[in-house]
């Protein structure tokens, strides 16, 4: 009982300091949010479109979002391979899956303030309605939680390796194929030409939350085997 | 027994089954070539631990004095090949003792 | 469990293999498809041996994170290594028989194929994530998990990229099930012979590192440790101790001798 209190106490207490330091350095998240801004102009001459619907408008945004978060999960361990976090949680009496949980909730933290700005951004963009906005936040949100999922993983591998900025693209793009399908699959009708539609969304949400699930569940399971020196 | 046809198709399924025997014998050269190596580290190795010396090799840095060398090398060897930890739970698939596998040595 | 000699292994390969391409081209009928349907007895057991590979590095990887002992990271890694092989030839064969049988090189509505491209990708990428990362038992350790991970992500996938795709063309994997009898048999014999290779080329490989790291702690042993130099491709090899798998066959006084 107390371990686990000392384990929780430690998740807030790692994830506060994250949050705390991207509050006062702001090393993330603006970047974040400068890179998917330009990188709908990018699509807006490279598809040469200045409206998207559909299928189009679900791939610029969601591959958008999924490089985006690539900037983010890229620095995530940074500061703790630097200054020594991982000896500390080693030597501490807490489940090194605290430190996880709190990286992963500080990723689904800053990918959904990114959102928050992107996609209105975007909509201004390219959207001619805003109505399938919010079941898209919701998508958007699941699809979040995958990404922090298999994100974690990859940036704790990387964090210990030379080329840690080539390696989690590398390693981690096509581990997010199924979300990257499952939530194009469901953002499609979302933001169809003539107003949202909820047809067979309910499988692609499934296969979200099942991909959610599973990672989630393998980096409890491994996540230890990471943290030993 | 079908002929074999020399249309369109042939080629393809002929193309597909190349590449495979390809691929193998690919794989199998690549094994040789290691294959060969080992052999002749081993040559080198053998030779310097019945105390004949070193062989050309680009490899070795120092000279072997013969005599010095061949009272310790076999003692040497000794513990060397059957070394260290060997885990005890892992008797899968009825493996034999990993020790002495050299028998000149 | 007596594991047969190598050589007894491989000849059964041989044997199999070529009673299984005997059976393709003088036994099993035509279909609708035609000729070019012959592809299917080497390209589908090809993808079923590699899948089949992935899950088996999977668990000796877990094998490895509960254990710490290298065997089973070696026999992890050579697993990943031969199936990515025979990955690069289900798609090598996948493309000729697309480009055979609806013109082009490459076609996105193969779910099956879409996804194996997929996983091939993801495997692909362990290779330079084990030489990223010097120290050796951080290396094997962080592939174990890599391995795991990209274990899981297999069926996911699958089940992914096959909701995604209306399935416009017939299948015939999909009709597996539905193979006559003559087909199926030679369909099965082929699928046995692709293991029995896999299983022949991974004791192969196994064998050829097992000798590799014997040889250098030889020679470390017989010139002192000032001269160790790291046997060849060691970056990313796994480090084997000197009881493996191989040792029993390795012994084995008929393991062909070259």
């Amino acid at each position: 009982m107390r371990a686990r209190t000392s384990s929780f106490r430690a998740f807030e207490a790692i994830l506060a300091k994250d949050l705390r330091v991207e509050l006062r350095t702001l090393q993330s998240v603006p970047a974040m949010v400068l890179f998917a801004v330009t990188t709908f102009v990018l699509f807006r001459y490279g598809l040469d479109r200045s409206a998207l619907s559909g299928s189009l408008a679900a791939g610029v945004l969601l591959a958008t979002v999924l490089f985006a978060a690539i900037l983010a999960i890229n620095r995530l361990f940074v500061a703790e391979r630097d200054e020594g976090g991982f000896d500390a949680i080693r030597l501490a009496p807490v489940d090194g899956t605290a430190l996880l949980a709190a990286k992963a909730t500080a990723l689904v933290v800053y990918l959904l303030v990114l959102e928050a700005i992107a996609l209105p951004v975007f909509a201004v963009f390219f959207l001619d309605s805003w109505a399938g906005l919010a079941p898209l936040a919701g998508v958007l949100a699941l699809a979040d939680l995958g990404l922090a999922a298999t994100g974690v993983l990859v940036s704790a591998i990387a964090a210990n390796s030379r080329a840690r900025d080539l390696l989690v693209p590398l390693v981690l793009l096509p581990l997010l194929v199924p979300v990257m399908i499952a939530a194009a699959g469901a953002s499609e009708p979302l933001l169809a030409a003539g107003g949202p539609s909820y047809g067979g969304i309910a499988k692609w949400l499934a296969i979200l939350a099942l991909y959610d699930v599973t990672f989630l569940l393998v980096g409890y399971a491994v996540y230890d085997f990471l943290l030993e020196d | 027994m079908p002929a074999l046809p020399l249309d369109e198709a042939g080629k393809y399924v002929a193309a597909a089954y190349v590449v495979f025997v390809g691929l193998i014998l690919a794989y199998v050269a690549i094994m040789a070539a290691k294959l060969e190596r080992i052999e002749r580290e081993l040559g080198e190795l053998a030779s310097l631990a019945e105390g004949g010396g070193v062989r050309a090799s680009d490899e070795v840095a120092h000279p072997a004095s013969p005599d010095d060398r061949s009272p310790s090398a076999p003692s040497e060897v000794e513990p060397a090949a059957a070394p260290a930890p060997e885990p005890a739970g892992n008797v899968a698939e009825g493996e034999a003792s990993g020790g002495g596998v050299f028998p000149d040595v | 469990m007596k594991v047969p000699s190598l050589r007894a292994q491989a000849v059964a390969t041989v044997a199999v293999l070529a009673a299984g391409f005997a059976l393709v081209f003088f036994y099993a009928p035509l279909d609708a498809e035609g000729f070019i349907q012959k592809i299917f007895y080497l390209h589908v057991p090809l993808a079923i041996c590699s899948l089949a590979g992935f899950v088996v590095a999977g668990i000796h990887a877990i094998r490895h994170l509960r254990s710490g002992d290298a065997v089973h990271d070696a026999r992890s890694y050579v697993s990943i290594h031969l199936s990515v092989i025979f990955g690069i030839a289900v798609l090598v064969t996948g493309s000729i028989w697309a480009r055979a049988e609806w013109g082009k090189w490459w076609v996105w509505d193969e779910p099956t194929l879409v996804s194996f491209l997929i996983v091939f990708l993801l495997y692909a990428t362990y290779y330079p994530l084990r030489y990223a990362i010097e120290d050796r038992e951080r290396q094997a350790r962080y592939a174990s998990v890599f391995a795991i991970t990209a274990g899981a992500f297999v069926p996911l996938n699958f089940l992914a990229v096959r909701l995604a795709e209306p399935l416009i063309h017939p299948r015939t994997f999909s009709s597996a099930g539905g193979l006559p009898g003559s087909m199926l048999l030679t369909f099965l014999v082929c699928l046995a012979g692709m293991a029995l290779l896999w299983l022949s080329l991974v004791r192969f490989e196994l064998a050829a590192k097992s000798a590799s790291a014997r040889l250098s702690r030889l020679r470390r042993a017989l010139e002192g440790e000032a001269y160790a130099p790291p046997p060849a491709g060691s970056r990313i090899a796994p480090g084997i101790p000197s009881r493996t798998a191989s040792a029993s066959w390795m012994s084995d006084p008929t393991t062909p001798r070259i």
